[in-house]
């Protein structure tokens, strides 16, 4: 089956005067079918983000963009911007971690979730935008939704905030969802609350999905299949089963060592491991694998050159010369 | 005095200003081209309420003038002929909003005159030729603001939203335009062009090159709000569910840019009302008869004039309330408007 979305080979690297570019993707290839929800799971800094705004070509204007972004078979990074102002929102809209600050402070919240259905549907009546709103409203959990139409983002809490940011992403029916980490700035009980309700809206809408995040819970939680990032490069895929319970790249293995197992039956005692070292500045271009110099497993190889993408189990890739490379 | 009430009294002041000038035609006793050459440099008119027999009046009345016997450019009140101040008479032709009316708040019969603020040389009517020249002054200095805040908006928003080689440069264009000493430009171009205009053209003269002189300043304010504004993440945010550049612009961008706008117009104003003054005060403005707060003040570029006849001031007296309540409202703005959001 033809995948929904295809990102072939893309480099995405940051300009800055007197500087060399900073290289935050080095040639990432991945698919995501319909329906299918994809996890990106890294660390803080490994491209993770700009993945997320490069594929809906939101870069900011001092940065470089190769390589190829198929969506539906049409080719995006050549697409005029007039049509990719089509595109955004009402084929693949994208949602950020802080809610808060992705709403317009002075704007009430049912007039910026209409503004997006004025932007797709243009033929629609001033009440045709506010019934679209009400309802996708109600889509997302609200029950007072006349209240919630009229209110302002700060009478709003964190998790309500993110709703309205869902109900925005929706209510021009796209296929793709974009999520960047959307849950990670609420507190676990209302993250779970936006989790299930994302999970619900994929299973509705028959959306696919997206999902950027720096914790293995929350992605155990959406994912069907998971790339781990490091350093702008996949260095792992698999179904989220396969990388979470057996990671092959030692980068995932040592990733998910930092995460509680139970919180209940973690005493005090019992010490979370943490990966030593830092990710690699994006600015130089390391002469090996990018995580030699944190891996617990080097081997004389590692600093020499990179190891290229190899297949150690079907449907599994992994970039790390333990499997050949 | 708490701030609040500091710009309360700047705003009614303001108002009752520019009411005053809108109503020229109706709160002006003569026709400000009126000559009374039997008056020249009349001093202001004093209003009596006790006659000469000691009896108190309820109605403000007024003595005739005559030449004083010993002193030829001074005069005397005519204690024998009292005229009482009438309210709304007929007397000069005037037009208000299209209509020709000849009913004027206050006048005296003939053959007395009443000079509130004294004559000039040709024995005009200060008063009213202070209210008319109000309108030239106020309104050159509200036009010329809008133009160049209009220019200022059009190319600091654009500026700063594309970014790039355009703000690169449209920055310089700026740089440029504000290392000019604007004042010595304002010369050279009235100098340029032809001595002798009509007076409307050389209101418009005047209004259109102040006004495009100043737009450098405002021009790169919007912009750096512009440049804060489109960082905002909601920003982001709009366009990843397909805002266009004109929506972003016209909802998220422009309405942030509204502080600076208001603060800079409560700025340019007296400003530009005090370029249309100094430039006809040197004669390169709006020429006579037609009257201009500037060029009525040129008279006292006679020595004799500015120390005998105090009266002539009154033009600069009037510049301070207005440039105080600018000031004031300015102030207000700046803290209101441009720190809260």
């Amino acid at each position: 089956m033809e995948p929904l979305l295809e990102v072939r080979d893309l480099h995405v690297d940051y300009l800055s005067d007197g500087m060399p570019p900073a290289q935050v993707l080095r040639g990432v290839s991945f698919t995501v079918s319909k329906n299918e929800a994809v996890g990106i799971l890294g660390e803080s800094g490994c491209g993770k983000s700009t993945l997320a705004l490069a594929i809906l070509r939101l870069l900011p204007s001092r940065s470089r963009l190769k390589g190829a972004i198929f969506y539906k078979s049409r080719e995006l990074t050549n697409l005029p911007e007039r049509e990719m102002e089509k595109l955004r929102g009402a084929e693949v809209s994208l949602i950020f971690q802080d809610a808060g600050s992705s709403l317009h402070p002075t704007l009430r919240v049912g007039t910026q979730i209409a503004d997006v259905a004025a932007a797709h549907h243009k033929d629609w009546s001033a009440r045709q935008r506010r019934e679209g709103a009400e309802a996708i409203l109600k889509e997302v959990g609200f029950d007072q939704v006349e209240r919630i139409y009229a209110s302002y983002p700060h009478q709003l809490s964190g998790g309500q905030q993110q709703r309205i940011a869902v109900a925005q992403a929706l209510i021009s029916g796209p296929s793709l969802l974009i999520a960047d980490e959307p849950t990670s700035s609420l507190d676990t009980t209302v993250q779970a609350e936006i989790l299930a309700l994302l999970k619900r809206l994929r299973r509705e809408h028959s959306l696919a999905l997206v999902f950027v995040s720096h914790n293995p819970a929350v992605l155990a939680e959406m994912a069907d299949r998971i790339l781990v990032v490091y350093a702008g490069q996949i260095v792992e895929e698999g179904s989220a089963q396969q990388v979470l319970n057996s990671p092959l790249h030692p980068f995932a293995l040592a990733l998910l060592r930092c995460v509680p197992k139970d919180v209940r039956h973690n005493g005090p005692d019992r010490l979370l491991s943490a990966i030593p070292g830092s990710p690699p500045d994006p600015a130089e271009t390391p002469a090996g694998c990018p995580f030699a110099p944190r891996c617990a497993e080097r081997m004389d190889v590692c600093g020499s050159r990179m190891p290229s993408e190899t297949r150690p189990e079907p449907d599994r890739k992994v970039r790390c010369f333990k499997y050949g490379g | 005095m708490s701030r609040k009430r500091m710009v309360r009294i700047a705003v009614v002041l303001l108002s009752l200003l520019y009411g005053a000038i809108l109503g020229a035609g109706f709160l002006a006793p003569y026709d400000p081209a009126e000559q009374d050459r039997a008056h020249p440099f009349a001093p202001p008119t004093r209003l009596h309420f006790v006659d000469a027999e000691g009896s108190l009046h309820g109605w403000p009345f007024i003595y005739g003038l005559i030449p004083s016997p010993d002193n030829f450019a001074e005069y005397q009140e005519d204690r024998s002929r009292a005229f009482p101040v009438r309210l709304f008479v007929s007397g000069d032709h005037y037009s208000l909003l299209g209509f020709s009316c000849r009913r004027h708040w206050f006048g005296i019969d003939e053959p007395g005159h009443i000079f509130l603020l004294g004559t000039d040389g040709y024995g005009r009517d200060q008063f009213s030729r202070l209210l008319w020249g109000g309108r030239i002054s106020l309104l050159a200095g509200l036009i010329a603001a809008a133009l160049s805040l209009s220019l200022g908006m059009a190319v600091g928003s654009v500026s700063g939203y594309f970014g790039g080689f355009v703000d690169d440069t449209l920055m310089r264009l700026v740089e440029l335009f504000l290392a000019m000493p604007w004042l010595y430009l304002l010369f050279a171009v009235r100098a340029f062009l032809p001595l002798h205009i009509s007076p409307t053209v050389a209101f418009f003269l005047l209004v259109v090159v102040i006004g495009t002189v100043g737009w450098a300043r405002p021009a790169r304010l919007i912009r750096g709000v512009v440049l804060s504004a489109r960082e905002r993440k909601y920003v982001l945010a709009a366009r990843g569910f397909g805002a266009s550049d004109f929506y972003l612009l016209r909802r998220h961008i422009l309405p942030q840019t509204m502080g600076v706008f208001l603060t800079q117009a409560a700025l340019l104003i007296p400003q530009y009302i005090l370029a249309e003054v100094t430039l006809s005060f040197l004669g390169l403005g709006v020429g006579e008869p037609v009257p201009s707060w500037g060029n009525m003040l040129g008279s006292l570029q006679q020595y004799h004039i500015l120390a005998s006849y105090w009266w002539m001031l009154a033009p600069a007296l009037v510049l301070v309330p207005v440039f105080w309540g600018y000031q004031v409202l300015a102030d207000f703005l700046h803290e209101r408007l441009e720190f809260g959001h």
